[in-house]
């Protein structure tokens, strides 16, 4: 093949892939505004747009909508941040370890993040009744931070694994503390994987959905449970409304993401297999 | 090399937060699942490996673990196969490539639960884009697939990679791009196939990433059951029901929890048997890099 027949295949492939991807969210945005095809006449009619669903005075698919956004936005920020620091500090302590079965405690923590909520919810729920968190903005993050914090030392584990010692370990021997190397020498090199690494957690934090299920019951409640609540309880519930809560409950995380794109180049699984 | 009492300090915060939190619930809930422990159980008792013959025993569960068989092998290799195949087409720099690759990361963003959503108002016969297109030519529209027979679990299928294959292509494009450009000049002065470039090029240095990203996505299809509740609740009959949403009923719905938690812990059985392999794999390959 030719080099420009290489590159229209390449555009074309990559074109139908966008295509697959955005026209479900394009088809969810227009029917958000009611546009919406009638596909039972030939050919199908489509109904004129509205703004009611986003300026409607009962708030987006119900009255608590905002709340909930508010609720899922400060408890994912708080969540990703806590699992950062503590992940970091651990990650730190295992790639500047050597003993035996180190390696095997790395691939561990993968495994680990692919246990299911499901196989211990109900203990944590009693875990979280004897320490008087649940249903509690404490118990969720607490809770949500130990579910991904495997995951989350995993990655942080081949950010640090990769950075060179030798310049810490002369500042160890010229009487630095580990605070200080932690701070001026460590930190700003793994600035970037760890911002990447946020990012992707505070996505995973966005869309938990067991999690907060069993741990909450009315004081706390996250999108995707109320997106499930409504969807199960009201099994009538109107396409354009929920059209019009899934796109505002997306919106913030396709900004987050387009900003930082740059950033999220950063990430990788990859460095943890030369350990 | 740090000492121990730096050791300890590092690790006693995230272990404040793992022990009550992961550690013990996860503990525990192996050893309930020996029991009759439940929320609603006074005075849980011993009944040793009875949870296990009785859930191994059911027909729900036994077509559950056949499904989840089909749908993990099934969604696991599209995904993998699409996501290289798009970070291979993304590989070299070009004007725009930057917000085509969050496009392609978009569907990933959307929560299981608004996946499930999202889709079941796509496939609506009369306002959905599923039957939008043979409308649009004239022909009667289509009705739902997730209510047909023999379709359902495709489309379960094709909705899970929707939402998973731009994962893959996110976690698999960095390690595309570490491939040394010498490597790919040298293929194509060799006159390589596609096929030969992607087994003599791509698959030797991708191939423990390749390992990794998989694991995460077969821990995240056999555990599925999310998307599966809004979509189908698991039907017709039990054709899209997952161990994961078995697993949910039992002890969300009915309020069986030992058959929930036992259930649970099959699926983490098979997560551990792949882990498993995983990791000899993994260690395998690197005794022989020592070795050579």
């Amino acid at each position: 093949m030719t080099h420009r027949a290489t590159h229209l295949v390449r555009v074309a492939l990559l074109g139908l892939a966008v295509l697959a991807s955005l026209l479900p969210l394009a088809w969810t945005a227009l029917a958000s505004f009611r546009v919406l095809p009638d596909n039972t006449q030939a050919p199908p009619s489509w109904t004129p747009p509205q703004l009611d669903n986003y300026t409607g005075e009962i708030g987006i698919a119900e009255p608590t909508f905002v709340q909930e956004l508010v609720t899922t936005a400060t408890l994912s920020l708080a969540t990703t941040l806590l699992t950062l620091a503590l992940s970091f500090l651990a990650a730190y302590a295992l790639a500047r370890s050597r003993f035996r079965g180190r390696s095997l405690l790395v691939q561990g923590c993968l495994i680990a993040a692919c246990l299911p909520v499901m196989a211990y919810i109900i203990p944590l729920s009693e875990s979280l009744r004897l320490a008087h968190l649940e249903d509690t903005y404490l118990g969720l993050l607490l809770a949500q931070t130990a579910v991904l914090a495997p995951l989350a030392v995993y990655v942080l584990h081949g950010y640090l694994a990769q950075l060179s010692i030798e310049m810490e370990e002369a500042a160890f021997l010229e009487g630095a503390s580990l605070g200080q190397v932690l701070a001026a020498m460590v930190l700003p090199l793994a600035a970037p994987g760890l911002a990447a690494t946020g990012l992707i957690l505070f996505v995973l934090n966005w869309n938990q959905f067991l999690v907060p299920l069993v741990l909450t019951t009315s004081q706390v409640k996250t999108l995707p449970v109320a997106m499930s609540d409504f969807f199960t309880f009201e099994r009538e519930l109107e396409w354009p409304t929920a059209a019009a809560a899934l796109i505002v409950s997306l919106l913030p995380l396709a900004v987050l993401v387009t900003l930082a794109h740059r950033l999220l180049e950063r990430f990788t699984l990859a460095p943890n297999s030369e350990t | 090399m740090l000492t121990t009492r730096q050791r300890l300090l590092l690790l006693t915060p995230l272990g404040l937060v793992l022990a009550p939190f992961l550690f013990w619930p996860a503990g525990f809930g192996l050893a309930a699942s020996f029991t009759n422990y439940g929320p609603l159980q006074p005075d849980p008792h011993w009944v040793g490996l009875g949870n296990y013959a009785t859930i191994l025993g059911n027909q729900q569960f036994r077509a559950a673990a056949l499904n989840s068989a089909a749908f993990t092998l099934v969604t696991v290799a599209a995904e993998l196969a699409i996501g290289l195949a798009l970070a291979y087409l993304l590989r070299e720099p070009f004007a725009g490539r930057g917000l085509v690759q969050v496009a392609l990361l978009l569907p990933w963003l959307v929560s299981p639960i608004a996946n499930g959503v999202l889709w079941h108002f796509l496939f609506d016969q009369r306002t959905g884009l599923y039957s939008f297109l043979p409308a649009l030519l004239g022909h009667a529209p289509l009705p739902s697939p997730l209510g047909l027979s023999g379709l359902a679990m495709p489309v379960l299928m094709a909705v899970d990679v929707w939402r998973m294959a731009p994962l893959a292509t996110f976690l698999l494009a960095p390690g595309l791009a570490a491939i040394p450009p010498e490597r790919w000049e040298q293929a194509r002065l060799d006159g390589l196939s596609p096929f030969n470039r992607l087994r003599h090029v791509v698959l030797p240095s991708l191939a423990p990433l390749l390992a990794t990203v998989a694991l995460l996505l077969i821990g995240d299809s056999l555990g599925a059951f999310d998307t599966v509740l809004i979509l189908t609740g698991g039907g017709p009959g039990t054709q899209t029901l997952t161990p994961g949403l078995f697993s949910y009923q039992q002890a969300f719905q009915v309020n069986n929890w030992p058959a929930g938690a036992t259930s649970a812990w099959l699926i983490m059985a098979a997560m551990g048997v792949v882990g498993a392999i995983y990791v000899l794999a993994l260690h395998g390959r690197d005794g022989r890099r020592r070795d050579a």
